[in-house]
């Protein structure tokens, strides 16, 4: 397959890569940013998308740091199996596609992943022949394939494995650009619909994840379905962490069962309310099941994926108590 | 120093200069890189003829000319250097100077009439160099002589998305593939057809029309009844079980995607490079869609990476390269996107299978009901075949009472199925094994001793009249039950927990040439080529496609002649110097090349033989031929060195030549399809396989897979455990993940390899891969088949695992975790349980009467079992015809002796009201009837 044509652009700094944007921006040029390109590539050499402008992170140094408290964009899945970061990191970053991809895979990759779809992670051919999808070729004006009859709404699937695990230890994003630098929690990082996936603006890019002092504190556990054991994304993914014997401080959030990962607080505040006991974590379970609403476009089915997040919460849970 | 090529001390003159013509000839060498001849091998010259290789099947015709050199013995393929290193060249890795890209337009349509095709933009992009569409190609051709329904290009309509419609070649891939962006196409849109079973009904436009004899107006390619045995049998059964399955189409998933390089040369010739399991069909349909005799073409074989059926259809793509390359004189490379690979298909056919069972009082099999109906997509392929091998595989490794069968392969708007390893089989044995097992549950007996009390013995004949010669079944099943500890797990182990067993029966060659008459021509032809260096050039057809037939080839011809391996140089890649062969199908390739390897190089030893007997004066029967050297049995030193013979032999002849031979013997009986599912020779196989289910989640994991195949004779046993593993892993893959999706849209949903899901080495289970050896009396060194049948049993032993896991029968193949889990949910709420974990696993309930039963049938297969021994080692040479278990006389032709006694291949008119979903097909009738009607 061949790859279409586009400018590669390699800053060496944070702020030449914020300068390199601005002037695209400016001149009405579009672009991408890439890091390990292993989403990125895939999808350009589908014609997914591609712009005539790619901005490398990977030439700039210094922002592949790994410790427990911060970890940089750059970071490579590999690196982060095994170091000291959060073990629940590690396992989570483990389990994302193949170690040969893991190798070039990166965390601000796999934070900002795009939203996958199966009318849409598909050759320009396949797609020609559905007469297009509404999110990968804008502009055509064509339909959802997966809800027929709006256009306005991709409820494509985010699919990445790392973000939930990052939310239930309380994670925070530190995102710049041309103008100037912004955190916040992850779980505010996201924002719907499949094609807007996150709050990032335009020339804007993610630069690290930094984590509460308590965090490492936390004892959890991520849960992944998935069909083979090695390359699969997942179909659902639960992660729950919790300061040991402090319910309270029970965190979950779920994965590739909607167009973003999501912190379930009131599913959880609720239950908690309720009293903590031995039933609680099955209605737990249960209000989750409820609350996610995945759609047809993934390789498993949607009520097949929805029913076992009961499961995967129980299972999660039963690892930490 | 070991004697060698050296000038001779004494043959220069006083003054130093050499004499003219006054050489003596020098001693020849041994030839081999070893200089010390090996020791004769007694432990692989079987002990029929003095050694100590053990043969508990008998002795065989071969035994004699054993050397004890290389066969038995594990050997890495003779190509798997090239492999490793990176040099063996596949179909994209030619490059031939001035190249140009090739690319093919596809259809975006499922179903179209082409209105116009305007070429004139694309002619017009600088860059471009030639274009082609339908009408540079009106001829069609197809894999089979009977059903050529394929073009270069579309002529006239596209039959399915991504089928072809014109291709272009440029100076590069960018300009080609924005080349086809400018192709200008009006369409009209048809009806497409999906679901097979819309395709047995009359449709205002069918895929294909066949004229006279196409079925009315409906979309069946093929249709099949057959109908054999007593079937007064089936009524009032003590057991029977009943399987109504759906299983998804599978492909190959070879490595290798697909690429053609094709190049006229200057002389007019076209060269055409490709990765090709059947270079010579590809050959025969060049010289039809090119109009051009077969001799100015040359199939050039690259390696190929990967096949397993997907590459052995003469395909499109080939003869784009070779019109693109015709019209612009410069050579065309076309390599294939992996969505291509899936376009293009062949792979096995999504299927309706129905099956029904009934076994009698004791436990004998008395009906054996199939209805399949395939879905063939857009073209005929081998469709034609597999229509038959649905039902007539199915019958053996077992004795029956009555087998029907009714079978319809359609024609819809999809990819192209076709053959893929096991053709044709490995569906309705899945249906077919399971549906023992639930037999077996209900008379609550073991299904291993069910099936040994119901097995064909050596030297019979199916029910469908296929002759049956070596026969390693009973002792495939013997062994895995032992290797598995099957008696103390079937049936006790705790919920999730599962174990089962499958069976397996495969031709070893189909026995008709499909171009032509058996009888006429031989099946298989190889020449041997031996000249004055002593290596020995082997040219073959044979299209070794990773399944080591090169090896097998040189391991033969190095046996005989007693010469190290790397002595053997096999020449299988170019047609212009190979021999015809049929090609890398039917698992035909050992059985048939290594047995014409063999005469061909009789051929040589004999004459070896005779040279030596000339200078030794010792007669061939006296003289052992061991490791490059032939000497006196009784004193080894008298001897001379195989180049010492060798050029003994070649005095006034130059090079020693030879050309071998494999004919089919006549078999099998005369009815309409009796041809279908003949071979000289069939494997059998039995696998247990253990798994673990996680019920809440639906997830599979089979931990444990033991393993035998009967291969007649393990020539190569790491080459036959290698094809046992990765038959396991196929199969795996077709029973727990892999699927071609097609979504709501009848799009395939899932043409690459992320979600096409073939199974990781995280999926693989330890196999234990058990070599049965039969010895077939007429394999080479009594080979048989071991690439093929090994998939079989996978799949009914992973499906009847899972049932003792957790008392659910499933018929839907893949048993993705969904299905799984609505199968627990639904028997949950079935029986009000709280929580999947709280599921009953299936135990033996005994009664008196199940014990009785079960007694009965470990006594019959105790007595069958030393019937079956006597009849390998001919001491029983009496006739054995399906029918004598249920007490007829193999003497006396079966319709003499049961009133009723069926050999039909047409229904009878009052049948037809009964017959199954495939079976509808003959409720249509053919034009031409239609027409004598009018
Ligand atoms: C076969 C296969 C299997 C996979 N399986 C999994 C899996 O199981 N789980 C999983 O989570 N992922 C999986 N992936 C997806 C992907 O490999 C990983 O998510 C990876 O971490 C992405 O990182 P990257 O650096 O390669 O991203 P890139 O491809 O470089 O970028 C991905 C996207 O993020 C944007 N981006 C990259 N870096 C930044 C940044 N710093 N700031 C803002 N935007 C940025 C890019 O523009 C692009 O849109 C799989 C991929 C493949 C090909
Ligand atoms: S969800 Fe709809 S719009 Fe989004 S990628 Fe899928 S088909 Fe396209």
């Amino acid at each position: 397959m061949l790859m279409p044509p586009f400018i590669l652009h390699h800053p060496s700094t944070v702020e030449e890569a914020c300068k390199i944007s601005a002037e695209l921006i400016k001149k009405g040029e579009d672009f991408d940013w890439v890091s390990g390109g292993t989403d990125l590539l895939a999808n350009y050499k589908w014609r997914i998308n591609t712009k005539p402008h790619v901005i490398s992170l990977s030439n700039i140094p210094g922002i592949d740091s790994v410790s427990n408290l911060e970890i940089g964009c750059m970071a490579r899945l590999s690196s982060l199996e095994g170091s000291n970061v959060h073990p629940m990191i590690a396992e989570a970053a483990g389990k994302v596609a193949s170690s040969l991809i893991r190798k070039s895979a990166t965390l601000g990759g796999n934070l900002c992943l795009d939203t996958r779809c199966f009318w849409y992670n598909q050759s320009e051919d396949w797609r020609r022949s559905i007469d297009w999808c509404h999110k990968a070729d804008c502009g055509t004006g064509s339909d959802c394939r997966v809800i027929p009859n709006q256009n306005t709404l991709c409820v494509a699937t985010y699919q990445g494995d790392i973000a939930p695990v990052l939310m239930v230890l309380g994670a925070s994003v530190h995102l710049i650009g041309p103008n100037g630098e912004r955190v916040m929690p992850l779980s505010e990082f996201y924002q719907l619909d499949g094609m807007k996936k996150n709050v990032l603006e335009k020339g804007e890019f993610l630069l690290k994840v930094t984590l509460p002092k308590d965090s490492m504190k936390r004892i959890g556990s991520y849960q992944k379905l998935r069909v083979r054991d090695s390359w699969d994304f997942p179909e659902a993914g639960v992660a729950v962490s919790w300061l040991e014997g402090d319910k309270g401080s029970i965190k979950v959030a779920t994965t590739a069962l909607e167009s973003i990962p999501r912190e379930h607080k009131e599913e959880v505040s609720q239950i908690i309310a309720e009293g903590w006991d031995d039933k609680s974590v099955k209605a737990l379970a249960g209000a989750i099941r409820k609350s996610v609403k995945p759609v047809n476009n993934t390789a498993l089915p949607p009520n097949y994926r929805r029913s076992v997040v009961q499961v995967l919460v129980k299972r999660a849970f039963s690892q930490i108590k | 120093m070991s004697a060698g090529y050296r000038q001779q001390p004494n043959s220069a003159r006083k003054d130093g200069k050499r004499v003219a013509g006054k050489q003596v000839f020098p001693p020849p060498g041994s030839g081999g890189s070893d200089p010390v001849m090996k020791e004769r091998d007694l432990n692989f010259i079987p002990e029929s003829v003095g050694g100590k290789e053990p043969q508990p099947a008998g002795s065989h015709i071969h035994d004699r000319i054993r050397t004890g050199t290389v066969i038995g013995k594990p050997l890495p393929l003779v190509d798997s250097n090239a492999k490793v290193t990176g040099q063996a060249w596949y179909g994209d890795d030619v490059r031939l100077a001035n190249e140009s890209i090739g690319k093919i337009l596809r259809s975006p349509h499922h179903y179209a009439k082409i209105i116009s095709i305007d070429t004139s933009k694309v002619e017009a992009l600088p860059g471009v160099i030639a274009v082609a569409t339908g009408a540079d190609s009106p001829h069609s051709f197809g894999v089979l002589p009977v059903t050529k329904d394929e073009h270069a290009m579309a002529v006239e309509k596209v039959r399915h998305m991504g089928d072809l419609v014109a291709c272009v070649s440029a100076v590069d891939e960018a300009t080609a593939i924005e080349a086809l962006g400018l192709f200008e196409i009006e369409w009209e849109l048809l009806e497409p057809v999906f679901d097979p079973k819309k395709g047995l009904e009359d449709h205002d436009d069918p895929i294909h029309w066949r004229g006279k004899y196409h079925l009315a107006k409906t979309n069946v390619q093929k249709r099949v009844f057959q109908e054999f045995g007593d079937r007064s049998l089936v009524e009032n059964p003590f057991s029977s079980s009943h399987g109504k399955w759906t299983m998804a189409g599978v492909h190959h998933g070879f490595t290798e995607p697909h690429a053609v390089v094709a190049h006229w040369d200057p002389n007019g010739r076209l060269q055409l490079y490709t990765p090709q399991q059947v270079p010579h069909y590809t050959h025969r349909a060049l010289s039809t869609v090119l109009d051009v005799p077969m001799h100015q073409i040359n199939v050039i074989r690259t390696f190929v990476g990967g096949g397993f059926g997907g590459k052995s259809d003469p395909f499109p793509h080939e003869m784009c390269a070779a019109i693109l390359a015709r019209k612009s004189g410069r050579p065309v490379r076309i390599t294939f996107d992996r969505e291509e690979v899936y376009w293009i298909n062949r792979g096995r056919h999504p299927s309706n299978i129905e099956v029904k069972m009934t076994a009698d009082d004791e436990g004998r099999i008395s009906g054996f009901d199939i209805d399949a109906l395939i879905d063939g997509g857009g073209f005929a392929s081998f469709g034609h075949v597999t229509s038959y091998y649905n039902g007539v595989l199915a019958t053996a490794p077992y004795e029956l009472g009555s087998f029907h069968y009714t079978g319809a392969r359609v024609w819809t708007n999809k990819p192209a199925s076709g053959a893929m390893r096991g053709h044709g089989a490995v569906n309705t044995r899945c249906a077919v094994e399971v549906g023992l097992d639930e037999m077996a549950e209900e008379m609550n007996v073991d299904p291993i001793d069910l099936r040994l009390a119901n097995l064909l013995p050596p030297h019979s004949r199916t029910i469908t009249g296929f002759r049956i010669t070596s026969n390693g079944m009973r002792e495939a099943l013997e062994r895995v039950r032992e290797g598995s500890n099957w008696d103390e797990k079937f049936r006790k182990l705790p919920l999730g927990k599962g174990i089962g067993i499958g069976c397996g029966f495969f031709i070893s060659g189909s026995g008709l040439p499909i171009h032509w008459d058996p009888n006429r021509f031989p099946h298989a032809t190889v020449h041997i080529q031996v000249d004055m260096d002593g290596g020995v050039t082997v040219h073959t057809g044979a299209a070794d496609i990773g399944q080591g037939s090169t090896t097998a080839v040189a391991q033969v011809v190095s046996e005989v002649l007693a010469l190290p391996i790397e002595m053997i140089h096999v020449r299988s890649h170019e047609s212009d110097t190979s021999p015809v062969d049929l090609g890398s199908y039917s698992s035909r390739v050992t059985f048939m090349n290594a047995n014409a390897a063999i005469r061909a190089a009789l051929d040589i030893r004999e004459k070896l033989l005779d040279a030596a007997w000339d200078i030794l004066g010792y007669h061939p029967n006296t003289l052992i031929i061991n490791d490059r050297r032939i000497y006196y049995k009784h004193d080894p030193a008298i001897g001379v060195s195989y180049l010492q013979a060798l050029h003994k032999a070649q005095e006034d002849k130059g090079a020693l030549i030879s050309s071998g031979s494999y004919r089919s013997p006549p078999m099998g009986g005369v009815h309409k399809g009796a041809a279908a599912g003949l071979a000289p020779a069939y494997s059998f196989s039995a696998y247990v396989a253990e798994v673990d289910v996680d019920i809440e989640l639906g997830l599979i994991k089979c931990t444990n897979v033991w393993a035998a195949h009967d291969c007649g004779k393990a020539l190569n046993p790491l080459a036959v455990k290698g094809q046992i593993i990765g038959s396991c892993h196929m199969g795996l893959g077709q029973v727990l993940s892999e699927k071609m999706v097609y979504g709501r849209t009848g799009h395939l949903q899932n043409a690459n390899l992320l979600e096409y899901k073939i199974p990781s080495i995280h999926e693989m289970p330890h196999v234990e891969p058990i070599i049965v050896e039969s010895s077939d009396p007429e394999g080479p060194f009594g080979a048989k088949e071991a690439g093929e049948g090994p998939l079989l049993p996978i799949l009914p032993a992973v499906v009847n695992a899972v049932y003792d896991a957790i008392g659910i029968r499933y018929n839907d193949l893949p048993l993705t975790p969904d299905i799984i889990f609505k199968g627990v949910e639904k028997k949950r709420k079935k029986l009000k349980l709280e929580e999947a974990t709280e599921l009953p696993s299936p135990r033996f309930t005994h009664g008196p009467k199940s014990i009785e039963l079960q007694k009965s049938l470990m006594k019959r297969s105790q007595e069958h079992k030393k019937r079956d021994l006597a009849r390998q080692k001919t001491e029983d040479t009496s006739p054995y015809v399906n029918g004598v278990l249920f007490g007829f006389d193999p003497n006396i032709p079966l319709e003499d002796q049961v009133e009723g006694w069926r050999m039909a291949t047409e229904p009878d008119p009052e049948q037809l009201a009964e017959l199954g979903l495939a079976g509808r097909a003959w409720l249509k009738k053919e034009q031409r009837q239609m027409e004598s009607e009018k």
